[in-house]
């Protein structure tokens, strides 16, 4: 407020009120009208209407002083209240700030989740193509049921052929032995008669 | 550069400054170009911080591939691999630090270098040329370490799944192959065209798109751009894209496609494909997303054309630099 010259004031108010538009020229006039009042020699009637006419005058002065304190006062309110207004949205703009961050932050998290979660679904799809474990297992399991049983038959099949071919062994050697026994005993029999046929023939 | 050499310009090849404020872009004539990011994205950009800053002429053959380092340009042309320092490009200054070219067998051509890609646990760069191997340079030694021999035909991609230590390529030859980083030998091969899901025969069985983020792998080209599992093998979400895309790139829950056709693809992981924002280039060769600088976050893309597009919004093209 310093800064502001007394000339710029000057200046100003010349801009504005050039010869005192109103309210210097009627304060002058009054003092004017006063001076002239107290030296007049006129008749009183004169002089009382002068004297009104200069109340009303200085009425009308103070009233357009009352008016422009008046003014004053709202302008210094109306200042106050834009300051108000003023913080009021620096505040507003830092939280928005604030939110802006927040949110970009939020979205990133929120695109690596949605990354993850392709991610999962495209995995998802080849691992369906695959078919299922547990079935896979029951297979599995009635495969080798039936590997044991056909392994039980074989070892069956085995043990039964084993002893068949035993058993035959067994006949065939018999039998044989049989035939050896019974040549022995023909040949035996022939030796004995062709024996005691020379004995007879030399008696 | 005449009217006519920029009609004919194909963009292949982008990279990001370590620092995120500028792209080198590779292109058909062998030049690389240096744009300012800052410059371009200011507020009061003209049209005149849509050119580059810097123009030289890295290589005699087309720079198929550029790759950015913590202080070092790596870009791959002619068969060999050439570095430069980002601060001295950034000073304008055009001198290599080094050239180096893997030993090829044969003599008489000399294969391409398709495709770099950085290991970072070892320091080493993977090497996909066109002689059907992976040569790995050590970039702490300087030397080559191994190759990794088993492709058929020329390898188009490569690219470094982080958390098994492994390598992939993709080749011409329909394979994808992957490699123990330590051993050198090839792990795994999956022949994507033999899938019914995402073979494509009428445009071939060559893979020439390949990214990963450890647990999954984008692959496409001649067969359909699919998702695979990496653990389990299989593929997982095939994408209905018409053409056959280029280059691939996971980006938070989306996934960015480009190739054939004037148009960048965002699909969904499950399969679906959500949109395609149109561009300048009529088709695509590369997609860059500069994720290590904070305030010039773009998406930039070239093709066919002396133009590259930059995305500050996904959604839409903000605008194009041009060589």
């Amino acid at each position: 407020m310093g800064a502001v010259t007394d000339d710029e004031v000057i200046r100003k108010r010349l801009l504005i009120d050039g010869d005192g538009a109103g309210d210097d020229r009627r304060i002058n006039l009054l003092l004017k009208s006063f001076t002239k009042w107290c030296n007049s020699p006129g008749s009183p009637e004169e002089g009382f209407t002068q004297y009104q006419r200069m109340l009303g005058t200085l009425a009308q002065c103070e009233f357009s002083m009352g008016k422009t304190l008046m003014v004053y006062d709202m302008n210094l309110r109306e200042m106050e209240n834009y300051e108000k207004i003023y913080s009021n949205i620096e505040q507003n703009i830092t939280s928005a700030h604030d939110k802006i961050a927040e949110c970009k932050k939020e979205i990133q998290r929120a695109k690596r989740i949605r990354k993850n979660r392709q991610e999962y679904d495209a995995l998802a799809k080849i691992i369906q193509q695959h078919p299922d474990r547990h079935e896979t297992l029951k297979q599995l399991e009635a495969l080798d049921k039936e590997l044991q049983h056909l392994s039980h038959i074989k070892e069956n099949v085995d043990a039964k052929l084993e002893l068949r071919k035993k058993q035959f062994h067994v006949l065939l050697t018999t039998i044989q032995e049989l035939q050896q026994t019974l040549e022995n005993d023909e040949k035996s029999d022939n030796d004995d008669q062709s024996q005691e046929s020379p004995a007879q023939n030399g008696e | 550069m005449g009217p006519v050499e920029l009609l004919h310009m194909s963009v292949f090849s982008q990279s990001f400054s370590p620092c995120g404020r500028f792209l080198a872009a590779g292109n058909n004539y062998g030049e690389i170009a240096l744009f300012s990011l800052a410059a371009a994205l200011s507020p009061d950009a003209t049209t005149a911080n849509q050119k580059p800053v810097l123009t030289f002429t890295a290589h005699e053959g087309p720079v198929f591939s550029l790759l950015s380092t913590d202080s070092v340009l790596l870009s791959a042309g002619n068969g060999e691999v050439s570095a430069w320092n980002w601060t001295e490009l950034i000073k304008k200054n055009v001198k290599p630090l080094w050239t180096k070219r893997p030993n090829y067998k044969s003599s008489l051509e000399i294969p391409e270098i398709n495709s770099m890609a950085i290991n970072p646990r070892d320091d080493s760069l993977a090497i996909g040329a066109g002689d059907n191997n992976v040569h790995i340079l050590d970039l702490e030694h300087g030397a080559f370490k191994v190759t990794l021999r088993g492709h058929t035909d020329y390898v188009h991609c490569v690219c470094v799944r982080e958390r098994e230590a492994e390598l992939l390529s993709g080749s011409e030859d329909g394979a994808v192959r992957m490699w123990d980083c330590r051993t050198g030998q090839s792990v795994h091969c999956i022949e994507v065209h033999k899938y019914e899901s995402c073979a494509r025969p009428q445009h071939g069985k060559w893979i020439s798109c390949l990214t990963t983020d450890s647990d999954w792998m984008l692959c496409g080209g001649g067969p359909s751009l699919s998702l695979w599992h990496l653990r389990s093998l299989s593929p997982t979400s095939v994408f209905p894209l018409s053409g056959c895309q280029r280059r691939a790139a996971f980006h938070q829950d989306m996934i960015l496609a480009v190739g054939d056709g004037a148009f960048v693809s965002h699909c969904l992981l499950g399969g679906e494909v959500k949109g395609q924002i149109p561009c300048t280039p009529p088709s695509l060769n590369t997609l860059q997303l500069n994720t290590k600088s904070s305030e010039h976050r773009v998406l930039t893309v070239g093709g066919g054309s002396s133009k590259i597009d930059v995305f500050t919004n996904l959604s839409y093209r903000a605008f194009s630099l041009s060589f």
